[in-house]
C-alpha cells in the first residue's frame, strides 16, 4: 500500500515539468559544486604534496650555520586536507592550512583564501555541502508542499479516503515518494562523489569510509526532518498556497536568518579579538613581562638554579654552552605565554562553535553544518588539533636545535652545524584524528538532528491522523 | 445495506441533518432530492465518516460507520459531483492507483482496460493523461473505479450535474446495471428526470429533514415534479 502510494507520487513528480526543472537545476548545481570542489581540492593537495616533499629538502640543505640560526630559518607545516574536504571545505578558507614554525614565535596560519576573496564570496561558496544544506530542503518543500493541501483542494483526497486508505499509510507513502524523488537526483551525485573520493589523493584524516557513512547519516537525518515538517505543514495548511508560504518562511528562518543570527550572537557572547588586536595583546604582554614576570627575572632565577646544579659561580665555568641553554630558557619563557594566549583565543572559537551547535535545536541547518564540517575534517576542532600538534612539533624542533648547541658548542661562538644535524632533526607527522574523535565533539549537533527528525515524524504522523478531508 | 438511525448533524445550533431514518436494501436506488443545503451531502459525508454524527448512527452492511471507518469503506464506493483524478497520470494509471488503494490488486492491465471500456472510455483515451478528459469522461472513470471496487453500496453526490444528456443517460444505464447486480445506491441529485428514470425510491429533503419518501413505481414524472414543488415550497 505504502509502496504503491510512493510510486504514484514519484510518477506524478517525474511527469510534472515544474518538478523536473527544479530537480534538474539542483542536480546540476550539485554536480558543478562537486566539480569545483574536486578542482580546488586537487589543486591544494597537489601544491601540498610538492611543498611537503620540498620542505624537508630545503630544510636539510640550508647549509652550514649555528643550530639556533636554523631554528630561525624554520620550517613550514601543512595541514593535510581530508578527502572529504572537497565536499565540505568548512572553515579552511578562513583558518588556513599552512603555518611557519620558527624559533621564539607561535605564528598565525597562512594560506587563507578568504583573505583574497571578493565580496561575492561572502554569500558563500558553491560547495556540494551548501547545495545539500540549503537547496535540497528548498527542493523538498517544492516537491511536497502540496502533498496533502493540494489533494485536498483538488478533491482527490476525498476520493482516496473514501476508498478506506489509512491516513498514516498515505503520509508514509507520500514521504517515501519524496525520498524516492530525491534519491533519483542524489544517486548519480553520490556515485560521482564516491568515485571522486576513491580517486582523491592525499591521506584523509583516518577512517575515510566511516566518515563518509556518518556524513551520509547526518544528511539523511537533516533532509528527513525537512520531509516530515513539510508533510506536517501540508496536512495542517488551509490551502496549498498557504502551505508553500509557511514552508518558505520556515526555510528562510532555518537556512538564511538563523545561521547569521547564530554567528552574530556567538560573537557577541564569546567575543574574539581581531588578528591585529591579538597581535597587539601579545606584544603588550611581552613588553610588560609575561604573567607579570619580567624576562630578566625569569632568566636570573633559572640561571641560579643552573649554577647551583653544576656547583659553579659563573656561567663561564659551566661545562655547557650557556648561549644555547639561554635560547631554550627564552623559548620556555615564551611558550607558557603563547599557550595562554592561543588557548584563550581558541577556547573562545570553540565556545562559538558549541553555541552554534546548540542553536541547531532551533534551526537544524546549524547542526548539520557543524557535523558536516567535522566529519569532513575541515572544522575548527580539526584545525586546532593540527595547530596544537604543529606547535608541539615546533617546540621539539627548536629544543632539539638549542639542546645540540648547549651540549656540543662548548664556549664557542662560532659553532656551526650542517646537514648531518638537520637530517637528524625530527620531522613533522600529523596524527590525524579518527572519526569517533570527530563525532565526540558533535554530540549536541547530533542530538539536535535526531530530535528534529523524531519530532517532525511525530508531528507529520499526528497531523495525518487528524487529516481533514475539506 | 445502507442504514441511518436517527442520524443527526449539528453545526452549533444549525441542524444540517435532523434525525434521518433510512434503510436502503441491495438493488435499491434511493434518490435524495432537495435544495442546496437541505442535508443531502451531509448524509453522504456521514456515511463516509468524513464528518462525525452529533447523534444517531450510520451503518453500512450492519456495521457502524464511526466505529469501523476502514471496514465499512470496503463496502462503499463514492462518486462525487466532480470526479477528481491525478492529471499527470493516464486514465488507466488513475484506475490502477485507485483500485490498488481499495486493496484490489488482483486485476490485470487487460481487466482494468475492460472496466474503463465498459464505463465508456474509448480505447485510445485510456492511455491519455486525464488532464485532457472532459467532465463526462472523468465521471466514467469514477464509475469504473466503483465497479472495479466491487462495492456493495454506492454513494453518489450529484454525479450527473453538468453532464450532457448523452453522458447523463449513459451514466444512468451503468447505474441501472449495477443496481441490477444487487448494489444499494444512495444518490443525491437535483435531476428529477434522472431520479424518476433510475431511482427505485425518492426522498425529499428540506432543512435537514426527510419530509417525504416514495417509490418511483407509484408516480409519473409530472407527478414527481408537482410533489417536489409542493414539499419544497409548501
Amino acid at each position: 500500500m505504502v509502496v504503491r502510494i510512493a510510486r504514484k507520487e514519484l510518477l506524478e513528480m517525474t511527469r510534472d515539468g515544474r518538478f523536473r526543472v527544479a530537480g534538474g537545476v539542483v542536480a546540476l548545481l550539485l554536480l558543478i559544486a562537486l566539480g569545483l570542489g574536486w578542482h580546488r581540492h586537487s589543486n591544494v593537495t597537489a601544491a601540498h604534496e610538492i611543498a611537503i616533499a620540498q620542505e624537508r629538502e630545503i630544510w636539510e640543505s640550508q647549509g652550514e650555520k649555528s643550530p639556533h640560526s636554523a631554528a630561525h630559518y624554520g620550517v613550514y607545516a601543512f595541514k593535510p586536507t581530508g578527502r572529504l574536504a572537497f565536499f565540505d571545505p568548512g572553515t579552511e578558507a578562513y583558518t588556513g592550512v599552512t603555518v611557519w614554525l620558527e624559533a621564539h614565535k607561535q605564528n598565525q596560519f597562512l594560506y587563507r583564501p578568504a583573505l583574497d576573496g571578493n565580496t561575492l564570496q561572502r554569500f558563500g561558496e558553491l560547495t556540494a555541502a551548501a547545495v545539500l544544506q540549503l537547496l535540497l530542503p528548498l527542493l523538498i518543500i517544492l516537491l511536497a508542499f502540496s502533498a496533502f493541501a493540494g489533494e485536498r483542494e483538488s478533491g482527490t483526497l476525498r476520493q482516496v479516503l473514501s476508498l478506506g486508505v489509512r491516513r498514516s499509510d498515505l503520509a508514509v507513502g507520500k514521504a517515501l515518494g519524496v525520498v524516492g524523488a530525491l534519491a533519483l537526483l542524489l544517486v548519480p551525485a553520490v556515485m560521482l562523489g564516491a568515485a571522486a573520493l576513491t580517486a582523491a589523493r592525499a591521506d584523509s584524516p583516518s577512517g575515510g569510509l566511516v566518515r563518509t557513512l556518518f556524513l551520509a547519516g547526518a544528511y539523511l537525518l537533516y533532509l528527513g526532518a525537512f520531509v516530515g515538517v513539510t508533510l506536517a505543514v501540508s496536512v495542517r495548511a488551509r490551502s496549498a498556497r498557504f502551505a508553500l508560504v509557511a514552508l518558505l518562511g520556515f526555510w528562510v528562518f532555518v537556512c538564511l536568518a538563523a545561521p547569521r543570527a547564530a554567528t552574530d550572537l556567538a560573537k557577541a557572547l564569546y567575543p574574539t579579538p581581531s588578528v591585529q588586536e591579538f597581535a597587539a595583546a601579545l606584544a603588550e604582554e611581552k613588553e610588560t613581562g609575561i604573567g607579570g614576570v619580567d624576562y630578566d627575572d625569569f632568566l636570573e632565577a633559572r640561571k641560579q638554579e643552573l649554577l647551583a646544579e653544576y656547583g659553579v659561580d659563573d656561567v663561564e665555568a659551566l661545562p655547557i654552552n650557556y648561549a644555547g641553554w639561554r635560547f631554550q630558557v627564552s623559548e620556555e619563557y615564551g611558550n607558557q605565554f603563547f599557550d595562554r594566549h592561543y588557548a584563550r583565543l581558541w577556547d573562545q572559537f570553540e565556545a562559538q562553535d558549541g553555541f552554534r551547535q546548540k542553536i541547531g535545536f532551533a534551526a537544524p541547518l546549524l547542526a548539520v553544518r557543524s557535523l558536516s564540517m567535522s566529519l569532513a575534517g575541515s572544522d575548527f576542532a580539526h584545525f586546532r588539533r593540527f595547530a596544537e600538534q604543529a606547535e608541539q612539533y615546533r617546540r621539539r624542533l627548536v629544543a632539539f636545535l638549542n639542546d645540540d648547541m648547549r651540549d656540543h658548542a662548548g664556549a664557542g661562538f662560532s659553532y656551526r652545524r650542517d646537514q648531518g644535524l638537520w637530517s637528524k632533526a625530527p620531522a613533522f607527522a600529523y596524527d590525524a584524528p579518527d572519526p569517533v574523535w570527530a563525532v565526540s565533539g558533535q554530540s549536541t549537533a547530533l542530538a539536535a538532528l535526531v530530535l528534529w527528525l523524531v519530532l517532525s515524524a511525530v508531528l507529520a504522523r499526528s497531523a495525518a491522523a487528524r487529516l481533514e478531508v475539506s | 445495506m445502507l442504514e441511518a438511525i436517527g442520524l443527526t448533524k449539528l453545526y452549533g445550533s444549525f441542524k444540517a441533518l435532523d434525525s434521518l431514518d433510512l434503510s436502503i436494501e441491495p438493488g435499491q436506488v434511493f434518490c435524495l432530492l432537495g435544495a442546496n443545503g437541505a442535508g443531502k451531502t451531509t448524509t453522504i459525508n456521514l456515511f463516509l465518516n468524513f464528518i462525525e454524527a452529533s447523534s444517531g448512527e450510520a451503518r453500512v452492511h450492519g456495521l457502524q460507520v464511526a466505529e469501523n471507518p476502514l471496514e465499512t469503506k470496503k463496502h462503499l464506493a463514492y462518486i462525487p459531483e466532480q470526479v477528481m483524478l491525478y492529471r499527470h497520470l493516464t486514465g488507466l494509471e488513475n484506475l490502477e492507483y485507485f483500485t490498488a488503494l481499495a486493496r484490489h490488486e488482483e486485476y490485470s492491465q487487460d481487466q482494468l482496460r475492460r472496466f474503463l471500456n465498459e464505463a465508456g472510455i474509448s480505447a485510445d483515451a485510456i492511455d491519455r493523461r486525464v488532464s485532457t478528459y472532459s467532465k463526462g469522461m472523468r465521471q466514467k472513470v469514477g464509475i469504473a473505479i466503483a465497479v472495479a471496487k466491487r462495492a456493495k453500496a454506492l454513494l453518489l453526490d450529484e454525479p450527473t450535474s453538468g453532464l450532457d444528456p448523452k453522458a447523463s443517460s449513459e451514466f444512468s444505464e451503468l447505474l441501472k446495471s449495477m443496481s441490477g447486480e444487487g448494489v444499494a445506491v444512495l444518490m443525491a441529485t437535483h435531476d428529477l428526470f434522472r431520479a424518476k428514470e433510475t431511482g427505485t425510491h425518492v426522498g425529499f429533503m428540506k432543512q435537514g429533514r426527510l419530509v417525504a419518501r416514495l417509490t418511483t413505481a407509484e408516480i409519473g414524472h409530472a407527478d414527481l415534479e408537482g410533489l417536489y414543488l409542493e414539499h419544497m415550497h409548501g
